[in-house]
């Protein structure tokens, strides 16, 4: 008989088998305990900190952190990526837990998380390094300022602005160098754009309210009627922060725009339009089914890689005679969550991204287009020289931050969206629809603020 | 610690403040969207239970045939069944589309006209339960296959004997001997259904008009963009009591139609 023969019998196959289990039972724990995210940095004289920023296009080491490790030898920055879906997770978690990164990037409402004290506020380190922040666009500085102190530093942002086909403009004989500049231009421009079969099937449309051309919904992106509010001067926050006003008159005036709008079309037909349209190369202005939308510079993007040769133009968003054209732009931040191990190099990095020098060469390293926070990178001749890019520029001047409650920012804007909706399909009337959004906001504010002062009278140390 | 926080005004990344039970009053008496949640969940509980528990149990008799390849045929059936969730969402969401989906193009080659689906307050929440109809020959369908071949044939010959056709087999045998799996699934499938919240997370985002706003849903808003983890989990534990009340007044109904042969279980 062979040894094998022996060796294989049925009393040493039990204990080979338990042998091969404990082995692979002690390599489950092994790695359930072995923490292998959070080695200790290496022992040397220099301030290791740990940067987590969302997975972009490319899984490698952002050019910023590249260069910031390369041109100086104190401080080293170890940069994580991180699914966008999980990061405000992880980052809170982390916050949470005592032991969050020194810096993370984010684009949520940063008051979302100041308001909160998950951030640490910056006014002692800029006070201290004599940062210069006016060198951001004002709409971005005051998007990352809660309370008079500031919490973060603006990165990039989405410039919006007013996109039109001219090749269908002409086809409806249209002037194509001549857009519209009023609202009441747009109506009158998407009637003589309107295409409708015999069985009244939307064919083509010149624009779309609220519509950006890739949502499934009717009012889901970009709404004309808050863009008009705000070119109106609403103020839907009292000064103390503690009133807010939705049936304001300068907001009405933009909805019963939109209402009437609507009334021109059949709105089944509209919502079947717009469920037609799609994304990508589907997109309802690349494929030429909308004339004129709204959005953002990263549209150019699209367009020149999935039409590049299509006849476009781009113009300053529209406003009502005499009044201001004004955009929204919310921004991608930098800040240091609460409990910073070494807010000193944090700061030191921090800085040094925003730069005017650093932020174009970041936007000359990536294939997505970024628009710069930084004023002076944004006007410096190698940005706003680009195709169509000036406007975007321009826009940016105007800019609103859409954080306007920020302790119930996400229900603001569902009620918004909400009244907005009952308004144009006729289920209420504009000032009831937005009083019972105002009510409900309110309500919400309320328990907001006071469990805020609960808190500020509990939790000093974190003041 | 939920049933704590529950009893607090509490965002997570601050200290819970103790409200007593404020937040289960504001659910219930004031909050508008609580109401129109629970409706909703409820009328797609309705549609879904009998569309997902009739259609495993229609594919189950047809897949416990004694066909050539019966064993690739119910493969096939099961493999829709394993993709869910978002991708499942997404899919649905082109085939709900109005204009170009297939659901609509098929409508039309038997001459009936399209409604919006999930454009449309009346449609969306029979359109979310029609995607029940994807996952039919899943775990459902396996576990009717299994309780079918466990029915002794001795029944059926003695139907035949009685001179009965297919239907005094089918509703004085089959239905009979699957009705302790049936009343299973209809207690497990109503658990799910009210937990439904994907579809309506990745498609609708509770609209149009809050027609697909499910509790789950709501909930979610609440929890974490509203940061209001208090309210958030009354909220869940609400759903609990309900979940708890249906299921015990399931088990008293059933007594009445469940057939156990070997006697009812204690």
């Amino acid at each position: 008989m062979a040894w094998w023969n022996t060796f294989f019998d049925a009393d040493h196959r039990t204990t080979i088998r338990g042998v091969v289990y404990g082995i692979l039972g002690a390599a489950i724990l092994l790695l359930l305990f072995w923490d292998l995210t959070d080695r200790k940095p290496p022992e040397d004289d220099k301030t290791h900190i740990r940067y987590w920023h969302i997975v972009g296009s490319e899984n490698d080491v952002p050019y910023t952190v590249r260069k910031f490790n390369q041109i100086q030898d104190s401080i080293v920055v170890h940069a994580t990526p991180i699914p966008w879906q999980e990061h405000e997770k992880k980052i809170l978690t982390a916050v949470l837990s005592g032991n969050p990164p020194d810096v993370v990037s984010q684009f949520v409402p940063v008051v979302r998380w100041a308001s909160r004290k998950a951030l640490l506020p910056l006014d002692d380190l800029i006070a201290a390094s004599a940062f210069d922040t006016t060198i951001f666009f004002p709409a971005l500085w005051n998007e990352v300022t809660w309370q008079g102190r500031p919490y973060a530093l603006p990165v990039n942002t989405a410039s919006y602005a007013f996109f039109y086909n001219k090749d269908l403009f002409e086809e409806a004989g249209l002037d194509p160098e001549n857009p519209p500049r009023t609202w009441n231009d747009v109506r009158q421009y998407a009637r003589q754009l309107l295409e409708v079969d015999a069985d009244g099937k939307i064919l083509q449309a010149g624009f779309l309210p609220g519509f950006s051309g890739s949502h499934q919904g009717l009012l889901g992106n970009m709404s004309i009627a808050a863009l008009i509010a705000w070119q109106k001067g609403v103020d839907y926050l009292s000064g103390d922060g503690a009133t807010v006003t939705m049936n304001a008159p300068e907001l009405i005036e933009g909805v019963q725009w939109t209402i009437d709008y609507y009334k021109d079309y059949d709105l089944a037909e509209v919502q079947a339009f717009i469920g037609g349209l799609g994304t990508g190369d589907q997109h309802g202005f690349v494929t030429n089914k909308l004339a004129m939308l709204v959005l953002d510079m990263s549209f150019l993007d699209l367009i020149s890689q999935y039409r590049p040769e299509m006849n476009f133009g781009v113009t300053e968003i529209p406003s009502f005679e005499g009044d201001p054209t004004v955009s929204m732009a919310g921004s991608w931040w930098l800040g240091m969550p609460r409990g910073v191990q070494h807010p000193e190099a944090a700061w030191a990095f921090m800085q040094f991204y925003v730069q005017k020098d650093i932020q174009l060469e970041e936007i000359a390293s990536r294939d997505d287009p970024l628009f710069p926070a930084n004023i002076h990178a944004a006007y410096d001749s190698s940005f706003i020289s680009k195709p169509l890019v000036d406007v975007f520029v321009r826009q940016m001047e105007f800019a609103h931050s859409p954080t306007v409650v920020p302790l119930v920012h996400g229900l603001f804007w569902r009620e918004f969206y909400g009244a907005l909706e009952r308004s144009v399909r006729g289920e209420q009337s504009p000032e009831d629809a937005f009083q019972q959004a105002e009510a409900t906001v309110q309500s919400a504010l309320d328990r907001a603020v006071s469990y805020d002062r609960y808190v500020q009278s509990r939790m000093k140390d974190l003041n | 610690m939920s049933l704590y926080y529950s009893l607090c005004q509490y965002d997570v990344l601050r200290i819970p403040q103790y409200i007593g039970l404020e937040n289960y009053r504001e659910l219930l008496f004031e909050d508008p969207y609580f109401g129109i949640s629970i409706w909703n969940t409820l009328v797609y509980t309705i549609l879904r239970v009998p569309l997902a528990i009739g259609g495993s149990l229609i594919l189950a008799i047809l897949a416990n045939q004694a066909v050539r390849g019966i064993k690739f045929f119910r493969t096939v059936y099961f493999l829709p069944s394993i993709i869910t969730g978002v991708v499942l969402s997404v899919i649905w969401m082109w085939m709900f589309n109005p204009q170009i989906g297939l659901v609509n193009t098929a409508l039309g080659w038997i001459g009936l006209p399209g409604p919006l689906w999930l454009q449309s307050t009346a449609w969306s929440k029979p359109g979310i339960a029609l995607m029940s109809l994807w996952g039919v020959g899943g775990a459902r369908m396996i576990v009717f296959i299994a309780a079918l071949q466990g029915i002794p044939s001795s029944l059926y010959e003695s139907v035949e004997i009685d001179g009965g056709g297919w239907w005094a087999r089918f509703w004085h045998v089959t239905v009979p001997m699957l009705s302790p799996v049936i009343f299973l699934w209809s207690v497990l499938e109503i658990i799910f259904s009210f937990q439904v919240f994907t579809e309506a997370y990745v498609m609708t985002k509770g609209g149009p008009l809050d027609s697909t706003l499910f509790y789950n849903l709501y909930l979610y808003f609440k929890a974490f963009d509203d940061y209001e983890m208090g309210y958030a989990s009354a909220m869940a534990w609400i759903l609990l009591v309900i979940t708890l009340a249906v299921t015990l007044l399931q088990f008293k109904l059933g007594k009445h139609w469940v057939h156990y042969t070997g006697g009812a279980p204690e």
